[in-house]
């Protein structure tokens, strides 16, 4: 289903200041599609989760443990990076919304900049990580982290992957105050793989 | 206030409490009540992020409870895992 604004029958000029409200209730933000994957990622994180907390319950004191082994700035460098990147797409959206799609595609190029930031860190991470011995043999906690974080990274790689494309329909005007769903869709998922973050981040570098 | 207002006051508020739970991971105590703080602010995250970035109150009522269910299951999760944990170990010892 389409995202349809209620401004469609205004032209630009009158629509822009009118658009600081939010959109209408009862809605399917983005996509259909976009949603049914959305609760596949949800469905399968939840199932890493589940194995997160067996693990856990299985070695508590492993996993009390396991949060001074890993670097909690760079932890805390994915999550403001995240962040400030869906900030961004909120920010890039609300944009097109007002039919501003030059500052809708300055505001993807800085998600985009933020994004990226993700898998900068990751991989220093990861050498600072195998400089320390955490390693695939290194127990349950740096295996569980891994699998919860290498599958969270993939799914950012999409978003990205996504981004690119969003740039270039709203770099080709592709997109209008009136019909912008794709660029929607694309901000559901960049903010659910957000969401997921948020739960992985206190998980493995904070709870203790 | 309008809305941008709101998205970047949203944006600021997650940026103080990731702050905060990163000086939590950074405390030696492990207390239950610890745990608890760690939950609430993972909840108080993510309900801003639905609400403001994703736009979720404004989605169907399917969607939204079905968002809503993860993303209150987890700090609830967390919590229960911490205080319940033997339990928890005993209810899935067949699997490990």
């Amino acid at each position: 289903m389409r995202s349809r604004s209620r401004f469609q029958a205004l032209p630009v000029s009158y629509a822009a200041p009118l658009t600081d409200a939010p959109p209408a209730t009862g809605r399917i933000p983005g996509s259909k599609a976009m949603w049914v994957g959305i609760f596949c990622e949800v469905t399968e994180f939840a199932l890493m989760f589940a194995v997160y907390f067996i693990a856990r319950a299985h070695h508590p004191e492993v996993f009390r443990a396991g949060p001074e082994r890993l670097s909690l700035l760079a932890g805390t460098g994915y999550t403001l990076m995240l962040l400030t990147s869906g900030w961004c797409v909120a920010r890039a959206l609300h944009a097109m919304r007002a039919g501003r799609q030059k500052a809708s595609l300055r505001w993807l190029l800085g998600a985009f900049v933020f994004g990226l930031g993700y898998p900068v860190i990751k991989l220093i991470e990861v050498r600072w990580n195998l400089a320390h011995g955490l390693n695939g043999d290194a127990g349950v906690f740096i295996v569980t982290y891994y699998y919860l974080t290498f599958n969270h990274l993939i799914h950012v790689f999409w978003g990205l992957l996504g981004m690119i494309w969003v740039m270039l329909r709203t770099g080709t005007g592709s997109y209008s105050a009136d019909e912008h769903s794709g660029l929607e869709a694309f901000a559901c998922y960049w903010h659910a793989t957000d969401i997921i973050w948020l739960m992985i981040f206190p998980l493995f570098y904070v709870l203790r | 206030m309008t809305e941008i207002r709101k998205l970047d006051l949203a944006w600021l508020g997650l940026v103080a409490l990731s702050v905060i739970g990163a000086t939590l991971g950074g405390r030696p105590d492990t207390g239950f009540g610890v745990t608890v703080l760690v939950a609430l602010v993972m909840g108080i995250k993510v309900r801003i992020v639905c609400d403001r970035f994703l736009e979720l109150p404004t989605a169907r009522r399917g969607i939204r409870l079905a968002m809503h269910g993860f993303c209150y299951g987890m700090p609830v999760l967390v919590i229960l895992t911490s205080a319940f944990g033997d339990t928890l170990a005993r209810l899935t010892g067949a699997l490990i």
